[in-house]
């Protein structure tokens, strides 16, 4: 595409760079060395909830996952919940016996607007900052991790990382990196107005992580 | 120890007290201080002002002048003027000769706070004023030379000196060379920023380390009628020396 | 409303000193990001180490930009992505209307990208018929008001709570109300429609991964996210200058960027978009399309001084830490970028004819080298062009004032002669009035400081 432009500005490039090197030093490229985080004595787990919940967010460790999405359900009076494709999302939901008015396993983008909460699991999930990690190339959970007022994620303990470091080599370490990755912390927010802090702008208003202690 | 003083030329022009008062110090805690009369100005302005080539001239006069001293150190009442001539190798960057003797010269020059702490290792002058005092952090001496604790541990020093610290004591007041004229209704504002600390810290004087500073807080202080005054450190440190 | 040039730079801050509630707004909003930025950094022992790191990262790149580029471009295509290279604003406007009218779209969704404000793109885009929605919250408020921003990162930071909600009654029918979360709701409300309508959808680009060819967009509001999966098609604008060699880069640059930009540890949502989604039947666009764009950046690589002005990562700490801003406001600058990372960049991107003013619109604090995240010597880079526009800009009596000037400090007789020395001293100074209509000018010693030494 547009191959004169692309010369061009390539040339243009070349050109003020070969003036500039009377002047230049060359810099070694520095490696990054990843500076050991001391965390206090808490487990992964627990420095996770606390970043999580200093975020708006709210946290709850269980080995029961059916039982922790009836309870917030039902807090929520929600009835109309979007899924992802993940085969236990579905599963742990039908496992509370809630009554659901309309169910939507990713529902398209006209519908995803129509839904109360969207439940959807993690990849993985980052201690330091309490952060979920969301792989497109594992579940398709973009729009329902996003649209409905409320997202419900689900995260395996095993698969919390302690640092933003470690999650991007985790990352690099498929095959190839997939098409979308998103982290999420906490709730969407904004403070365009007098620098005032509002939760919930267009992302999600509230966020629920539920970490699953049982795998 | 052998000491040159480099007064710069708003101190020789406009406010003598502070070289009056830097060589008096200078002199209290053993130094001899010597004055060359050939010196002029470090080429701040023109520098400044974007007159890069005039700024040249003009620094390799001071070069020439201060490299012939036998002193030990070269040692200047200001910190922008003291930053400015460790700023002389890089003025040079294409003139490997005059960068090496700029090198030289900016090796030995040292602000006087500066040079008292961390060369002499002297923290007491053995000054005294009564009254309530606070610091304003110039720029340039805070931000390419490092000053901060030095000054305070100075003026801490001061019998009878209550020292209170201003709020946002590292705020600019606005000076900034030429920008002061090409722009005053900008510079004022921000310096009202500065006078309203110093009226809200209740002190009788405001102390600094550059007499640029001090004339702009100056200024506005004595147009607005306030009965702050405002001190050159030298001159807080040489008060009990007079009479 | 505020289309201020940069021509008239001192008019435009001298009006803005007389807006006390933009003054009042101005207070808040960089005393808050000044304090909370602080905290950020103060909250991570290895702050200084980072910042040396991520200047060494794009030191390299920028030495290297073509390679870097290329790899860029390379990895991106091969996972379907299109590049287009744009010379210039307007060859950047055309190849997006071009790829938005080819698309048959009618409503184009946005996200805030200081790029695009750069190209005026929003102007472009509705002279080709397309209707353009800003959906960052900020931006929104602007596109209502018909203003262009004021800061980097919170383009609405001049407006009070009071101006807004009176704007959203205005414009949107709202109930009157200053509350912020009612605010926040009703823009919400409005633009869920827009999301959902759009057929495109544009967003700028944080930094571009060289070694995958991934883009990165930070965000709070999930604007970005909504705007780059529900339309089919996304564009993607980002400078040349956005390119970071590792995708493990991003780590060092996500620890400085939210934290010196609002104080915060990250930022809600990061999307890490590589090409476009494998399966048809996956979520996402369909297309996506990155534009890369010159528009001056090449230029500044020709000395390592200006060249730093590219490692910038638009985090506006620099706005917030700098006096001039700090009292003026973006506006007065006449520029999308204004603050001090603005005086330097806009004379670069611009041409030095009509934004000559600017790089002399500083103290020369430091305060903002200080705070940058990835340490561009702001204060170096502005006598640096200083020095490019006196031999063009400056004016004769200046130019003169200052050889004389020269003269006099080189000769000891010459500048002895205190009166003649007295008198230059006004000549620089052109003004005395500029100086005595605010502040008492000290009145010059009857005895030099040589004629009291020489009496000794």
């Amino acid at each position: 595409m547009n191959n004169t432009a692309r010369e061009a500005i390539l040339g243009s490039i070349r050109s003020h760079l070969a003036a500039s090197a009377p002047y230049d030093d060359q810099h070694e490229l520095l490696v990054h060395h990843e500076h050991p985080v001391i965390l206090s004595k808490i487990s992964l787990v627990e420095l996770f909830k606390q970043n999580v919940e200093s975020v708006n967010a709210h946290c709850i460790i269980t080995t029961d996952v059916t039982d922790a999405l009836r309870q917030i359900i039902a807090d929520l009076k929600a009835r109309r919940i979007a899924i992802s494709d993940d085969a236990n999302v579905e599963r742990w939901l039908r496992l509370t016996d809630l009554e659901i008015e309309k169910l939507g396993v990713v529902p398209d983008a006209q519908d995803i607007f129509r839904f109360d909460v969207g439940i959807t699991t993690a990849q993985a999930a980052i201690a330091e900052t309490g952060t979920l990690v969301l792989d497109s190339a594992h579940e398709r959970h973009r729009l329902v991790s996003l649209v409905p007022p409320v997202h419900i994620a689900i995260v395996a303990a095993s698969r919390i990382r302690e640092t933003l470091s470690d999650a991007l080599t985790l990352l690099q370490n498929t095959r190839e990196i997939s098409p979308t990755v998103t982290f999420i912390t906490g709730p969407s927010r904004t403070a365009d107005i007098e620098l005032t802090l509002a939760i919930g702008v267009h992302g999600p208003q509230e966020l629920y992580v539920i970490v699953n202690e049982s795998t | 120890m052998k000491v040159s003083l480099f007064v710069t030329c708003l101190v020789d022009q406009l406010w003598t007290s502070i070289g009056v008062s830097s060589a008096a110090v200078l002199r209290r805690v053993g130094c001899e201080v010597e004055f060359d009369q050939r010196q002029t100005c470090c080429a701040q302005p023109a520098y400044n002002t974007g007159y890069a080539h005039e700024a040249r001239q003009v620094a390799r006069r001071f070069i020439s002048v201060f490299e012939e001293s036998k002193a030990d150190a070269i040692v200047s009442p200001s910190g922008s003027c003291t930053a400015m001539v460790k700023h002389y190798p890089e003025l040079f960057a294409a003139d490997p000769e005059w960068q090496a003797r700029a090198q030289s010269v900016a090796a030995k020059t040292h602000e006087l706070s500066s040079f008292l702490i961390r060369v002499l290792k002297t923290e007491d002058v053995g000054a005294s004023w009564s009254g309530r005092l606070t610091w304003h952090d110039a720029c340039h001496g805070l931000r390419d030379l490092n000053l901060k604790s030095e000054p305070r541990t100075l003026i801490r020093n001061v019998r009878g000196a209550e020292f209170v610290e201003l709020e946002h004591a590292d705020a600019c007041c606005g000076f900034g060379g030429t920008f002061s004229v090409k722009y005053p209704e900008i510079s004022v504002a921000i310096l009202d920023q500065k006078i309203e600390a110093i009226e809200r810290a209740g002190v009788q004087a405001v102390v600094s380390g550059d007499a640029s500073c001090l004339m702009q807080i100056g200024g506005r202080l004595s147009r607005k009628g306030s009965k702050v005054r405002v001190m050159h450190l030298a001159e807080l440190l040489a008060a009990d020396l007079r009479g | 409303m505020n289309h201020l040039s940069s021509e008239t730079f001192r008019e435009n801050a001298k009006a803005a000193l007389a807006d006390a509630h933009l003054r009042g707004a101005l207070k808040n909003a960089t005393t808050l990001f000044g304090e909370r930025r602080k905290q950020a950094a103060a909250s991570l022992p290895n702050w200084e180490d980072l910042r040396t790191q991520a200047r060494a990262i794009k030191d390299e790149v920028l030495l290297h930009l073509d390679r870097y580029l290329e790899e860029f471009v390379r990895n991106a295509e091969s996972r379907g992505a299109k590049i287009h290279w744009a010379r210039d604003a307007a060859e950047a406007n055309s190849i997006i209307c071009t790829l938005a009218t080819g698309r048959g779209a009618r409503v184009v969704v946005k996200s805030k990208s200081m790029t695009t404000e750069e190209t005026h793109l929003n102007t472009a885009l509705e002279a080709a018929g397309m209707q353009v929605v800003e959906t960052d919250l900020g931006e929104y408020i602007i596109q209502l008001a018909e203003e262009t921003p004021s800061h980097i990162i919170a383009p609405a930071i001049h407006k009070t709570r009071r101006q807004i909600a009176d704007l959203f009654t205005a414009e949107l029918g709202m109930v009157p109300t200053e509350d912020v979360a009612q605010l926040t709701s009703t823009a919400r409300v409005t633009l869920r429609d827009r999301f959902a309508a759009a057929d495109v959808g544009i967003s700028g680009v944080n930094f571009g991964v060289a070694e995958t060819g991934t883009i990165v967009i930070v965000e709070n509001e999930g604007n970005i996210r909504l705007t780059t999966s529900l339309p089919r098609m996304h564009i993607a604008l980002m400078g040349i200058e956005k390119v970071i060699p590792r995708f493990s880069d991003t780590d060092v640059f996500l620890k400085l960027l939210p934290r010196s930009g609002t104080g915060q540890r990250l930022t809600t949502y990061q999307s890490f978009i590589t090409g476009i989604k494998r399966r048809a039947t996956d979520e996402g666009p369909e297309e996506l399309h990155i534009v890369l764009l010159d528009n001056g950046r090449s230029r500044m690589l020709a000395h390592p001084v200006t060249r730093q002005s590219l490692a910038c990562i638009r985090c506006g700490a620099c706005l917030n830490a700098c006096p001039v801003y700090q009292q003026i406001g973006g506006h007065a600058y006449g520029s999308v970028y204004p603050g001090p990372i603005g005086a330097v960049i806009t004379p670069q991107l611009m041409g030095i004819e009509k934004t000559s003013q600017l790089p002399y619109a500083s103290s020369l604090c430091g305060a903002c080298r200080e705070v940058c995240p990835v340490k561009i010597d702001i204060p170096r880079l502005l006598l640096h062009l200083r020095g490019e526009i006196t031999p063009r800009k400056g004016s004769l009596g200046e130019r003169l004032a200052f050889k004389l000037w020269a003269r006099v400090m080189m000769s000891p007789t010459l500048y002895k002669m205190s009166a003649v020395a007295g008198r230059l001293v006004q000549r620089i100074v052109p003004l005395s009035r500029a100086w005595t209509s605010g502040r008492d000018l000290r009145p010059i010693e009857a005895r030099s400081f040589h004629d009291l030494w020489t009496n000794e």
